[in-house]
């Protein structure tokens, strides 16, 4: 064979495990790269949402302005509902004080923003502009005023990685509010989510609502997960399970609370 | 000077990606710009094997910031697909959208495959039949806008080095 091209062979093989062990140290470096590349754009990122947002309100602006006649009406009969229901806590905070209950501590929440989403199809995930310097640990549950949203799985000074409820590795349990039957909610990566583990028997109905159960001690008991849409049997047939739709909608949320303890 | 000009439309893509094209799903699915961006560098650094590479593996390296993977599967994956595409525009003639969208397609398909078996192996498991709607969806959305991307970014091509 020509020493030349025995040579010439030899050194391309040379570069390409030289190339191949490059990459692969890249790739176990990522995780520690993350961290400075999402500091690095968190500017722009915050500022495309800004942008989106303002834009979106010039355009949808007709539809807004109904939405807000609409709400304007709703939160006329809430304040009346949420008078009736401040009676009923009063009420229930004498009771508590007469009978020497422990009372629960309220939980602090920290609001933040979402400035960007996962990119992947694979995990749904988003990053929000608060992190460890603002009190958020890894952990800490998140939600929005309508309820559960997900939980804190990454933080760095300045930003944080939410994991929604509808991320298949996320699981909490749960409980449904009428029966109390208890069950497993995870995510399918759509829009809706899974309750799980549900016996045969179990009493569980269409539009029934599903709260956290407390069994989870990273989620307080009562946080509103959604409404049950649908209701079906495994196909083993030994156990059945509900479809639910989350009460927040995950695909369009624009602020978080996290809630610390 | 077209490379620098490719390093930062990956970039915008990237912020795209994570940002707005939340807004344009299709059944809970958006189409992967990081992958448009590593095919469209295989068809124009064609020549260039070594910018190729390094703009695939460079967005293999942002998509696995904002992904939750343990490692970088893409950092890994796209410099492969890349030197798949450059190998086989060499044999074979690639001057037309519907090849481009086939192509595209194909490397979705094989990307999500590869993806799903590596996380299957790190104990991350994601239900078959969500698997292949994302898949399908996923495949099909990517390929449909490649066209339209790849047309937007012709200004680019025709920029001279």
């Amino acid at each position: 064979m020509n020493p030349r091209l025995n040579s010439f062979k030899k050194k391309n093989l040379i570069y390409l495990v030289i190339f191949v062990l490059l990459v692969l140290l890249l790739s176990s470096l990522i995780p520690a790269l993350r961290q400075p590349i999402l500091n690095t754009l968190k500017y722009p990122l915050s500022l495309l949402t800004l942008i989106r947002r303002e834009v979106g309100g010039v355009i949808f602006y007709h539809r807004n302005f109904i939405q807000v006649e609409r709400l304007k009406k709703e939160i006329g009969l809430l304040k009346q509902k949420l008078n009736a229901e401040n009676e009923i806590y009063l009420e229930n905070r004498r009771l508590k004080e007469l009978l020497h209950l422990k009372q629960e501590s309220s939980f602090k929440v920290i609001a933040a923003r979402v400035i960007g989403r996962s990119a992947d199809n694979w995990s749904s995930v988003i990053i929000i502009d608060k992190g460890s310097y603002n009190g958020i640990k890894r952990g800490s549950v998140a939600i929005t005023y309508l309820g559960l949203v997900g939980r804190v799985i990454e933080t760095t000074a300045s930003t944080s990685r939410l994991m929604l409820i509808n991320d298949t590795n996320f699981a909490v349990s749960s409980i449904v509010q009428r029966s109390r039957q208890e069950g497993l909610v995870s995510g399918a990566l759509g829009n809706s989510l899974i309750m799980k583990y549900l016996p045969q028997d179990c009493d569980i109905k269409v539009l029934d609502v599903v709260i956290t159960s407390g069994l989870t001690d990273a989620y307080p008991k009562g946080l509103l997960i959604g409404t049950v849409i649908d209701i079906g049997e495994e196909f083993s047939g030994l156990r059945r399970y509900a479809i639910i739709k989350p009460a927040v909608n995950l695909s369009n949320i624009e602020e978080v609370l996290i809630i610390v303890p | 000077m077209r490379k620098w000009i490719f390093l930062l439309v990956i970039v915008i893509f990237s912020i795209f990606e994570i940002t707005i094209l939340d807004y344009f799903k299709v059944f809970g699915v958006k189409p992967d710009l990081f992958l448009i961006c590593v095919v469209m560098v295989s068809i124009i650094f064609v020549f260039e094997l070594r910018w190729a590479l390094f703009l695939s593996i460079f967005a293999g390296v942002l998509k696995d910031t904002f992904s939750l993977n343990v490692f970088g599967i893409n950092t890994l994956l796209f410099p492969l697909w890349s030197l798949l595409i450059i190998k086989l525009s060499k044999n074979i003639l690639i001057e037309n959208n519907f090849i481009y969208a086939a192509l595209v397609f194909i490397i979705v398909i094989f990307h999500d495959i590869v993806t799903r078996l590596i996380n299957l192996t790190l104990g991350n498991f994601i239900p078959l039949i969500i698997f292949l709607r994302i898949t399908l969806i996923e495949s099909l959305y990517t390929a449909l806008i490649f066209p339209l991307v790849f047309k937007l970014n012709q200004p680019m091509l025709n920029y001279k080095k």
